[in-house]
């Protein structure tokens, strides 16, 4: 039997190349689950152990979230590594809602980066508890107290540190437990001996000014800590922990650890933070909607008495068949129980059940609240909630963005034709933000999803995986259309000549959805508001017009995409007794939105991406150049010791084939990274320029 | 209310008046008070109304924040607008951002010629072509005449006007009856506009007087002030 408050689940997420794999790496060579190092882009050819699927030990990036269990001094700690590419967020998201807590590494010299923001955000909407490791002290321009500066100004976290660097860059020694107040040094060909000393002399002075700031910051959370404080008496060590666990736990303070993973320098005392300071199963309140009781909200309980509920999070197509990770947030499972699908339906029996190291596995026989654990051959996709005994829970849905850019894919041949369509009915079982369709007019196969990286390494597995020859398109923008002023309307749909006649008459306006300036809520893509009185339009048939205009929204009549940003008001109408049906009602709201949205001054959207570019300072001008190039907006530029940042808003449209331009203009010393910002309105040269190739492609 | 009243009605308006109708082309001017009065406020009303005109800024500034200039432009815009509302105000907001780029430097590390390259740079390679940059929190008692000539020479040579905010980073520094760090006169002579800010307790606003107004050397006080509560020059 477990002790569940003995259980961690974590996540360790961060900016690309901020070192989350090698920390990974570090983290199961420190708990005797793997027995020698790889490195990352090591020269012995066999990649870390986290990234199992081929294509990332090629790229050097982790794509999909390996899900390991370590032991840590009588602690099971369940690891998700998660995806740094902001094209793969929704793994980081999909990651972040199943986990307890997580370690937010950033890199000693790059600070707080652009990714570090966007993930920090999202661990702060699954209100995930974290601990910060200041990663690469061994780098030239290492800095970690800038980087805790930072976490103050751009994260807006309470962050304080709880060690010290002995040394920087290339003369980092080890670190300095500032709540112990020992030096601690790793000794061993991969540091697995941890000598404790006395703390060097030269450091003491700082290191007592540093502790008394943590004393100070986590003080707040302990009214004892806070006495001890005030009376000038030395506190406890073990005073000092439980408060600054106090302060995790609310987000309301953040640890701050130092080291190098790829030195081997400061793993283990961060292992020992992640059980002091991290939240066991029991302390996260989780959520589920009662679907028998019109989806009422209910708190879910870490006890495994109770009836099991299990999310899917994950699922992995290995070499066995079908991998479904799964996180058990009530009750227990064994083999052979029987469990519903609550989406399908569906009953199924638990075969297999295994816990995973990286690409390996261990059989076990049973998972309770809590833990982690993956399903073998389970029909599902993921997201899905399973219950056993007699609740019916869902699991809140999972945000999901939607997606920004597409690509025809064609297969070479009928075999690979059938390979692609069992490879993107994988895909898009495990991967909402990857969508696929098949346009009706051209009869072509289009994929989506969430940047030009994303859909390639898609593709690649496609080939890799599935064996199967497809070339691809160009990667095409996902537009939308929108108005830009009120217009009314008043339409009768009628059809009364012969068999069953059809009438509706609706009557009212559309006017655009504007949001407030400077306002960060966003804005509604469709509004309907009923002002129907005396019943000119009968109460059955109001939610037909609601239903009409919304289908009259998903093709827009300028470019076929979607309408956003629009609200429907009907004022007036007229029916007829026998002649009026729900069809009819539906086909004149159709027709009301079409004649309406002509005349309201109609226009098409873009995505447009939030860049940021880092590089050294002399190549500037020429940054600054290709932003320009592109119709880009530069919104800032930070210079600090020979490197600066670029930060700006590039239409999507531009964006495809920058990461070649950047890099032969730069000799690769520039890096980017992209997200999606908002939507902005194309300049009206370039809307007439999509329409005539809408309409060329239509001819 | 239009922008085109917005800006016909702005303070700033009283303001350029009594520096004979602005700052003009090729010209410094200077903001100089001691820390915590408004400089940084004031000087985001004036680059908001450039703004508001359809010219393009470029606000610098020497620290590691930018996001805290980001916000006070925000909160500037919001108190304009809100005190007469602008039809469409998400539209002028939204033009207004796409004429304003913010350079950040940690100035201990930068030289004003790295400065003035990397603002070249923008203007040049960047195709963003500015009519009036601001500095913000420029270190003035610190840096050599070289630097302020160099300066000076950018100005006229891109056809800019250049604004400095500046206070002195030693506390123990002393300032004249309107606010001036004794140090910056040192440099009186290259600067054609310096406006000296302090709060008066009486009136509980901080009076700006114009110290220096282009050729003439006779300290008057401008017909506005700054709002102690949202730091905005007001009449």
């Amino acid at each position: 039997m477990q002790d569940i408050t003995k259980m961690r689940n974590i996540g360790i997420s961060a900016h690309i190349d901020s070192g989350k794999t090698t920390l990974s790496e570090r983290i199961l060579y420190y708990c005797n689950r793997i027995h020698t190092i790889h490195e990352v882009h090591g020269k012995d050819g066999v990649g870390a152990t986290m990234d199992s699927m081929e294509l990332e030990k090629e790229r050097g990036i982790t794509i999909a979230s390996a899900a390991t269990s370590v032991n840590w001094n009588g602690f099971d700690i369940n690891v998700i590594d998660t995806p740094g590419h902001v094209d793969f967020t929704v793994e980081v998201e999909r990651s972040l809602r199943v986990l307890d807590g997580a370690i937010l590494v950033l890199c000693s010299v790059g600070g707080v980066q652009s990714q570090s923001i966007t993930v920090d955000r999202q661990m702060n909407r699954y209100h995930v508890p974290r601990i910060a490791f200041i990663n690469k002290c061994d780098r030239t321009g290492a800095n970690p107290y800038h980087v805790v500066e930072q976490m103050h100004e751009k994260l807006k976290l309470n962050a304080c540190l709880v060690e010290l660097p002995i040394g920087l860059e290339d003369k980092l020694e080890g670190v300095v437990d500032l709540i112990r107040m020992k030096a601690l040094y790793f000794d061993g060909p991969n540091g697995n001996i941890v000598r404790e000393e006395e703390i060097p002399s030269h450091m003491l002075d700082e290191c007592k000014n540093r502790r008394q700031m943590l004393i100070e910051a986590v003080s707040d959370f302990s009214d004892e800590l806070m006495e001890k404080v005030l009376e000038g008496e030395e506190p406890e060590v073990e005073l000092i922990e439980s408060a600054i666990r106090k302060g995790t736990l609310s987000l309301s303070f953040c640890p701050v650890f130092v080291g190098s993973a790829h030195k081997n320098k400061g793993i283990q005392p961060l292992l020992d933070g992640v059980c002091k300071y991290l939240p066991d199963p029991t302390e996260v309140e989780n959520r589920a909607l009662d679907l028998d009781d019109n989806e009422r909200e209910v708190v879910l309980k870490s006890d495994p008495e109770r009836p099991a509920v299990i999310l899917a999070f994950k699922l992995e197509d290995g070499q066995y068949g079908q991998l479904t990770y799964i996180r058990v947030y009530e009750g227990r499972i064994k083999k052979g129980d029987e469990l519903v699908n609550t989406r399908t339906k569906k009953k199924f029996r638990v075969g297999r059940l295994i816990k995973m190291h990286a690409s390996e596995m261990e059989d076990i026989q049973e998972a309770e609240c809590g833990d982690i654990a993956a399903l073998f051959g389970i029909d599902c996709a993921s997201g899905d909630t399973f219950c056993g005994g007699k609740v019916n829970f869902a699991m809140t849905s999972m945000y999901v963005p939607s997606p920004v850019i597409s690509l025809a894919v064609f297969p070479k041949d009928k075999k690979s034709q059938d390979n692609m369509s069992k490879a993107i009915n994988r895909f898009t079982k495990e991967d909402p933000t990857f969508q696929c369709y098949v346009d009706p007019e051209s009869n072509q196969t289009i994929i989506k999803g969430m940047g030009e990286l994303h859909l390639d390494v898609y593709v690649e597995r496609m080939r890799r995986e599935y064996k199967c020859d497809v070339t691809v398109g160009q990667p095409e923008v996902a537009y939308r259309e929108t108005i830009t002023q009120k217009s009314e309307f008043n339409f009768t749909h009628k059809k009364q000549t012969g068999g069953n006649g059809q009438f509706a008459r609706v009557a009212g306006y559309i006017e655009p959805i504007f949001a407030t300036p400077g306002s960060e809520q966003e804005v509604k893509d469709y509004e309907f508001v009923s002002e129907i009185k005396g019943g000119v339009i009968p109460t059955e048939f109001i939610p037909s017009c609601d239903k009409g205009f919304k289908n009259a929204m998903k093709k827009g009549p300028q470019l076929g995409f979607p309408i956003v940003g629009v609200k429907c008001v009907i004022n007036d109408g007229a029916y007829h007794p026998v002649d009026s049906s729900d069809m009819a009602f539906q086909t004149a709201a159709i027709g009301a939105f079409k004649e309406a949205f002509a005349k309201a001054d109609p226009a098409i959207l873009e995505p447009i991406m939030k860049v940021e570019v880092e590089c050294p300072t002399e190549f500037q001008g020429a940054v600054f150049g290709t932003i320009n190039q592109r119709r880009g907006m530069i919104i800032s530029s930070t210079e600090d010791n020979g490197n600066c940042v670029v930060e700006s808003e590039v239409p999507l449209a531009e964006m495809f084939g920058y990461s070649t331009v950047l890099r032969s203009m730069t000799q690769g010393k520039a890096e980017y990274t992209m997200e999606l910002c908002r939507y902005a309105k194309v300049p009206v040269s370039i809307a007439s320029e999509l329409k005539s190739k809408v309409k060329n492609n239509a001819d | 209310m239009k922008v085109h009243d917005l800006i016909k009605n702005s303070p700033i308006r009283v303001f350029e008046e009594s520096i004979n109708g602005g700052l003009g082309k090729g010209n410094i001017g200077v903001l100089a008070s001691r820390h915590g009065v408004g400089k940084t406020a004031c000087l985001v009303h004036m680059a908001t109304d450039t703004m508001l005109k359809g010219e393009n800024v470029v606000q610098v500034s020497f620290g590691t924040n930018v996001e805290h200039t980001m916000s006070w432009y925000k909160e500037v815009f919001k108190e304009i607008t809100d005190f007469k509302s602008t039809e469409d105000a998400v539209e002028v907001y939204e033009a207004i951002r796409n004429r304003r780029v913010m350079m950040n430097f940690s100035q201990e590390n930068v030289t004003m010629e790295k400065v003035i390259s990397s603002l070249k740079s923008l203007i040049q390679d960047g195709s963003f072509s500015a009519s009036s940059i601001y500095f913000d929190g420029y270190k003035l008692v610190d840096t050599s005449e070289d630097d302020i000539k160099k300066l000076k020479m950018f100005s006229k040579e891109m056809n800019l006007e250049i604004w400095l905010s500046i206070s002195s980073n030693d506390i123990n520094a002393s300032y004249d009856d309107y606010g001036i760090p004794i140090g910056v006169r040192t440099y009186f002579d290259l600067i054609d506009v310096v406006v000296g800010l302090h709060y008066n307790e009486e009136k509980s606003r901080v009076i700006m007087t114009v110290v220096k107004d282009h050729k003439k050397n006779i300290p008057h006080i401008t017909g506005v002030s700054l709002d102690p509560k949202t730091m905005l020059i007001t009449p």
